[in-house]
């Protein structure tokens, strides 16, 4: 167990935060100096990243997909369940054609959106801070992301023993 | 008289006539004049105009811009495509080298080519993300991630370390604001069993949490969302589970006074069954007394309990043979 916290000590290297930019394809190893500050504290553990992706174009939501499911193969992130439901969300509006009377004639509107899930798994704070601003920044228009992370954390001290004196 | 007056009149009118005939010379000799005049000066004669004509605009000429040939055509085949197509851009014919078709047309007609096509600038394209720019640009930033630690690769040997787990969710959308109220929402979920108790403590907790813990399968699940900010509703998550665990340690004394009407289950400890097995181990004996069977008692607990199976019923007339020492 010790061990294992140990190894959890792990040097927290600073977020990416601007150093990344789409336009920036090729960054220098050596112009980009990583200082690499021990903060102290562990680094976070995340036993799953679960996506979804919902937009009105599901050619675009598979392309992405593919975008990322590549990107996590490349920085070793270990896949799980990719799916998407087979029939797309429509959201109707039935309204009148007319502006007054003629209420056997209507006109339907709808919206469909299409969604699209995706599923990582054992990432460390740091890989995923870095693999989901990553991805967030190259998400083409009219997509929205949605990322429920599930952090380990330990028992807290105060709750592993039973109150001594309550 | 009046012939008198007709020569004179004749005569003025003569007059007059020369007057007039050499002011036109003299006009026109001053015009001759001025008009090597405005040789010399570049100027123009400006003509009285009354009547006004309306003057000719002149026609402009419109310069067309020369359309170079499109990029594709110098495009070396071994370019870097990255640099060439290096972020998000909607689409543009001249600089894509690839014979792409895009749109309805009537049956049998070819869809229209990829120029002043409007179906392909709609769509959002991965023209920045080719298969080598993601490779580059993963490369890149690699020396951020950090490799999962060793000992916890499967999901019971991280459970036994890091019991708690807590869920909260990120949203990345193109609205007007960046908030979204379901961002707030921190779960919090653990097992049962990894806290510890007494039987007391245990029953209290469990009428404590309410339906936050599921029978089947033993998992408490605390989900905050009333506070504005993740981090208030994550503390009082922890607050919540903290206050339940100490809160069940804690025997109120009316706790005392719970009847057997009160007791959800059977317990032998309380009941008649005890002193009654008491009374017959025990009849007209002297010095230690003896207790009935641990055995016993569950089964008697069973019975109540469970209800009266056949195994039950079985398992009780087997313990009650045993302690009377009866053989069947």
């Amino acid at each position: 167990m010790l061990q294992v916290l140990k190894s959890l000590r792990l040097t927290q290297p600073t977020r990416f935060a601007s150093s990344l930019s789409s336009t920036a394809t090729n960054i220098p190893s050596g112009s980009a100096d990583v200082s690499a500050v021990d903060s102290g504290e562990p680094d976070k553990l995340y036993s799953k990243l679960e996506i979804e992706l919902r937009g009105i174009d599901p050619a675009v939501l598979k392309s992405y997909t593919w975008f990322a499911t590549t990107a996590a193969e490349h920085l070793g992130i270990e896949l799980g369940k990719c799916w998407s439901p087979r029939k797309a969300h429509h959201e109707r509006m039935t309204l009148l054609k007319s502006v007054h009377i003629y209420k056997k004639h209507r006109v339907q509107y709808e919206i469909r959106t299409h969604f699209r899930y995706m599923n990582f798994h054992k990432l460390t704070g740091s890989t995923l801070d870095t693999f989901l601003e990553y991805i967030e920044r190259n998400l083409p228009e009219g997509v929205a992301l949605q990322a429920a992370k599930t952090e380990l954390q330990q028992l807290p001290a105060h709750l592993q023993q039973p109150p001594e004196q309550v | 008289m009046a012939t008198n007056l007709v020569r004179l009149l004749e005569s003025s009118l003569r007059s007059n006539n020369a007057g007039v005939a050499q002011r036109t010379l003299r006009v026109f000799s001053s015009q001759q004049q001025q008009s090597e005049h405005s040789v010399e000066d570049d100027e123009e004669f400006r003509v009285l105009n009354l009547r006004t004509v309306k003057q000719q605009a002149r026609r402009r000429v419109i310069k067309k811009e020369v359309v170079p040939p499109p990029r594709t055509t110098h495009m070396p085949v071994d370019q870097d495509w990255t640099a060439v197509w290096s972020g998000p851009r909607s689409f543009h014919p001249a600089s894509v080298p690839l014979p792409l078709r895009q749109g309805y047309t009537e049956r049998g007609a070819a869809a229209p080519s990829k120029y002043a096509n409007a179906e392909l600038m709609k769509i959002p394209n991965f023209l920045h993300l080719t298969p080598p720019a993601i490779r580059q640009q993963c490369e890149a930033i690699k020396k951020f991630c950090t490799p999962w630690p060793k000992g916890l690769e499967s999901e019971a040997t991280w459970k036994a370390v890091f019991p708690v787990e807590v869920v909260t969710t990120d949203y990345c959308h193109s609205l007007p604001t960046i908030r979204h109220p379901e961002a707030r929402r921190v779960t919090i979920t653990l097992k049962l069993s990894d806290l510890k108790f007494d039987a007391h403590a245990k029953d209290k907790f469990l009428r404590l949490v309410g339906d936050r813990y599921n029978q089947e399968t033993g998992v408490l699940t605390f989900v905050a969302d009333r506070c504005p900010t993740r981090k208030q509703n994550y503390d009082y998550a922890l607050y919540l589970l903290t206050a339940c665990y100490h809160e069940s340690f804690i025997t109120e004394p009316w706790e005392a006074s719970k009847s057997e009407a009160d007791m959800e289950v059977y317990l032998f400890e309380r009941n008649k069954a005890k002193l009654s097995a008491e009374a017959i181990l025990n009849w007209n004996a002297t010095g230690e007394k003896q207790a009935p069977s641990a055995t016993y008692a569950d089964s008697v607990e069973k019975l109540i309990n469970e209800g009266e199976n056949e195994y039950n019923i079985a398992k009780y007339k087997e313990e009650v043979l045993k302690m009377l020492k009866i053989a069947n």
